[in-house]
């Protein structure tokens, strides 16, 4: 890579900085992210993981919370707040690999579909429809229950039931770049179909897929949750295998707010966050999107 | 829309009526009526079919056994069999029969109670209800009406706790396919009560019998009503539509709690809770089988698991309080006779150093990570899966409890989850496992759960389940085993049971954790006076679900108010619901009419 290049690049990152701040929503879906990833990174070095285990807990049963525990205790006499700091890593850590995944078999299907015609497009099209129409949360939730439960199958499990809409998105952009002069006169010159979907395609939907991820993220989590709560767990505390716990041991009954409330809020705020931020991404990314909002 | 407001004013009429009909229905005059809810429902009113808890329980009911458990102290007494005497081999059993009718006027004969025997001995289709109950019968005749002699293959102990309702000849023998009959035409019984009506999966009413032989039940009828789930049953109980239910998990028990015309029932149960531990599964030919982790086959890393259990703590945070810590095996103490309680050196109680110690001592030697690894073979940590079943919030607490103590002994364990027939499949013949959680409801009479650790039981090579709930195979177990079935003296047999028990406690193939109570909830206002099984001890005793059917012939209950004077009382309710059904259907059809006035002619059809 020369100079010129870097140089080019800084200014692009520098130009869309510029217009992304102009979105205020999605800076504080940003602040509200970077807050939780940091709290995420930071857990291990302010709490020990043995407040996980049961037998050592050292509260009573279901209290309110006090100044001991900020957020009361759950059913076995665990702090809430410190299990909602462990649980955010790994509903985070499952949210963004569950959708990388997603957005890595939507990418290639869509690229695929939308470069190649004929038999394979619609092959590949074909199989997509069908895991549009199929109801994706049973689907999961029958995957994680053949695979067992570990972190990497409901990765897998939410991944696979995801990716369809992503590769009809970007099956739209690559059939619009595609026809587009400047692949006809690579093709001109040579350039095989690697060439053309790796070197011209790719960057084109790029942006496209970047925004999406960001979406995707946030429905990962809420999947994730509901795999959780409906009992398909990872056998770690994540916010859904909390949620799952206070409806299993009466947290209703007991009338223990804090620990039906808090997950759930932690739920909404990331999810949140995580769909201002691609809103706002779409809208940088998208020109003709750019021109409307603000 | 003048019509769309007929109809539907029409539709309040007929909700109100429909409603104020069925209010009528279930509320007989004056009877005295007990009504027992379940979420189980009747899999088949033919004992030859039979197999849930619920079927067993009406055929107590309803049909007379050759003994049933004494009421106080639940050794085998007379029921249809007024006697019996045993031939010096201990082969040949003779009953004399009691000379009592069937609920259709004809005399019970010792014939009935033949054909009986006979035909589940003779037709495969008859063996699903009670099948291994007659496996060692080699001949059941009726020498005359009055005299039933059988005689076995070996001597049997468990005799005279045979679990089959003895049928009319008559009225069975005309039925050709015995597997395709569900009774469901009331045969003649000749029990305490007379079913006479039902519905799957709604309800069964039974009626007093005035010639059963104790003399008629004090009640005049008796119904099971089912309910979808145990919140509905509960939601039944407090508006007073069901007056006892049993069979209680312990939120739902504590559900009952606070309400003044509620009794909370809570003894000790039948029920034992373990876990199962894979000791080096083999199948019945004594080739391994599944995938146990190595170091289960040493009953040290077994004994030291069980000294990392802190049972009084899984009572208190995982049974709420509401069952009782096992210092024994897999009799619970409600069967005093043949409960064996660990006591002096051979009781294990908690204690994490000693459990390290035992594994420190047998070469298990902790790496940097503080798991424990296999004395011969460093790279094989001592990581165990603990199998549970999907949706069972006590299961999973367990399991929380557990991994936490075991990690304190450098032992990793993990939780894994499956729905109930892989479990079965996994736990019980293909022996995937390491840990899993089991649990058996045992009878008055042992024997069954005694045989369920036996080799025999062990799968078969071609990986037919045996019935197994340990993969045991023990020389000492065995030889304990065969000398009970011999051992007609009770105390005698009690105590090779005992020594049986004690020997699964030592060797740890299962290691029972704890009882859990027998919770049940009845109507205080409605059923005046019951007794349960065992009776006459406090605090004590089972009412629905027990070995026999006792509660339900000395259960009294206040008669039903008639439906001409109704007042209070849960039959009432429906039509108060009706009532206001109706006026709301036809308030609502007032409102549209009213505002209909207010239109203006064009919002107007």
């Amino acid at each position: 890579m020369t100079a010129i290049v870097w140089e080019r690049r800084k200014a692009g990152l520098g130009r869309f900085w510029q217009q992304f701040r102009k979105q205020r929503a999605g800076v504080v879906g940003a602040v509200i992210l970077g807050l939780a990833v940091v709290i995420a990174l930071l857990t291990p070095l302010i709490s020990d993981a043995s407040i996980m285990d049961v037998t050592k807990a050292t509260g009573k049963d279901m209290d309110p919370p006090s100044l001991d525990y900020l957020l009361g205790t759950d059913e076995s006499g665990r702090s809430v707040l410190q299990m909602l700091m462990w649980g955010s890593r790994v509903s985070l850590f499952i949210g963004f690999l569950a959708a990388l995944l997603s957005m890595v078999i939507g990418t290639v299907v869509g690229i695929a579909a939308g470069h190649f015609r004929g038999w394979m497009s619609a092959g590949l099209m074909r199989v997509t429809d069908w895991f549009l129409v199929l109801p994706s949360l049973v689907l999961a939730l029958v995957l994680s229950a053949i695979l067992g439960g570990s972190s990497f199958t409901i990765i897998l499990a939410i991944g696979v039931t995801s990716w369809a809409s992503t590769a009809r998105l970007i099956r739209a952009q690559t059939l619009a770049v595609e026809a587009r002069p400047y692949i006809e006169r690579s093709k001109a010159l040579g350039a095989g179909h690697w060439h053309i979907m790796t070197r011209h395609v790719l960057p084109n939907v790029a942006p496209l897929v970047l925004a999406n991820t960001t979406l995707q993220v946030a429905s990962a989590i809420v999947a994730e949750s509901t795999l959780a709560f409906l009992g398909a767990t990872t056998g770690s505390t994540s916010w859904g295998s909390m949620l799952r716990g206070a409806r299993d041991y009466g947290a209703l009954t007991n009338g223990a707010w804090w620990y039906i409330l808090s997950p759930g809020l932690c739920i909404v705020a990331v999810v949140l966050a995580f769909t201002l931020c691609g809103r706002a991404l779409e809208a940088v990314l998208n020109p003709r999107l750019r021109g409307v909002s603000r | 829309m003048t019509k769309w407001l007929a109809r539907l004013a029409a539709l309040g009429v007929v909700f109100l009526l429909t409603i104020q009909g069925q209010a009528a229905l279930a509320n007989p005059e004056g009877k005295k009526v007990l009504r027992i809810g379940s979420t189980q429902s009747v899999d088949s009113m033919n004992p030859f079919k039979a197999v849930r808890l619920i079927a067993g329980q009406l055929q107590r009911w309803s049909y007379l056994f050759l003994t049933t458990p004494d009421p106080k102290t639940l050794a085998p007494s007379p029921d249809l069999a007024e006697s019996w005497e045993t031939s010096p081999d201990g082969l040949t059993w003779t009953f004399k029969i009691r000379d009592t009718k069937w609920s259709d006027g004809t005399p019970v004969t010792a014939h009935d109670a033949a054909w009986t025997f006979n035909k589940i001995m003779t037709d495969d289709k008859a063996k699903t209800g009670n099948g291994p109950a007659v496996e060692n019968f080699e001949t059941v005749t009726a020498t005359d009406d009055r005299t039933l002699v059988i005689k076995t293959k070996a001597p049997q102990a468990s005799m005279l706790e045979n679990p089959i309702p003895i049928v009319p000849k008559a009225a069975w023998e005309k039925q050709a396919d015995i597997g395709a009959y569900e009774a469901e035409d009331n045969p003649p019984v000749n029990g305490m009560y007379i079913p006479y009506e039902q519905k799957k999966d709604q309800y069964v009413k039974l009626k007093a019998n005035p010639d059963y032989w104790r003399g008629a039940p004090k009640i005049s009828e008796l119904q099971v009503i089912f309910y979808e789930n145990p919140e509905a049953a509960i939601a039944g109980l407090k508006k007073g539509e069901i007056d006892l239910i049993g069979r209680l998990a312990a939120p739902q028990f504590e559900a009952g709690a606070g309400d003044a015309t509620i009794t909370q029932w809570n003894t000790p149960g039948r029920r034992a809770a373990y876990l199962q531990i894979n000791h080096g599964a083999t199948t019945s030919d004594d080739k391994p089988v599944g995938d146990g982790h190595p170091a289960l086959k040493d009953v040290k890393v077994r004994q030291a698991l069980h000294y990392a259990i802190d049972k009084q703590a899984l009572v208190d945070q995982v049974q709420n309080g509401l069952a009782v810590p096992a210092d024994g095996s897999i009799v619970p103490p409600m069967y005093q006779d043949f409960f064996w309680q660990a006591e002096g050196a051979d009781k294990v109680s908690f204690d994490l150093a000693k459990a390290n110690q035992i594994l420190d001592d047998a070469g298990y030697k902790k790496g940097a990570d503080g798991v424990r690894t296999m004395p011969d073979d460093p790279g094989k940590k001592l990581e165990f899966r603990f199998t549970i079943h999907t949706e069972t919030p006590t299961e999973e607490k367990l399991a929380q409890y557990l991994t936490g103590w075991f990690k304190e002994i450098g032992i990793t364990l993990t939780t894994k989850q499956l729905d109930s027939n892989q479990f079965t499949e996994e736990t019980g013949s293909t022996a995937l496992f390491d840990i899993a959680i089991s649990g058996w409801s045992v009878n008055p009479d042992p024997e069954e759960v005694l045989a369920t650790h036996l080799c025999s039981r062990r799968p078969t090579p071609t990986g037919d389940g045996g019935g197994t709930e340990s993969f045991w195979c023990n020389k000492e177990y065995e030889d304990l085993y065969t000398n009970q079935l011999k051992e007609l003296d009770r105390a005698k047999r009690a105590d090779l049971i005992k020594q049986m028990q004690k020997n699964l406690y030592v060797n740890a193939p299962v290691i029972a954790i704890y009882y859990p109570n027998n919770l049940e909830l009845y109507r205080k206002d409605k059923i005046t006076s019951i007794e349960p099984v065992p009776a006459g001890r406090s605090g004590e005793g089972i009412l629905y679900g027990g070995s026999s059917g006792w509660p339900m012939y000395t259960a009294d209950v206040k008669a039903d108010p008639g439906s001409a004077t109704a007042s209070g009382g849960g039959s009432n309710t429906g039509l108060i619901i009706g009532i206001i059904g109706g006026v709301v259907v036809l308030g609502l059809a007032g409102v549209l009419l009213a505002r209909r006035r207010k239109t203006t002619a064009d919002d107007r059809e």
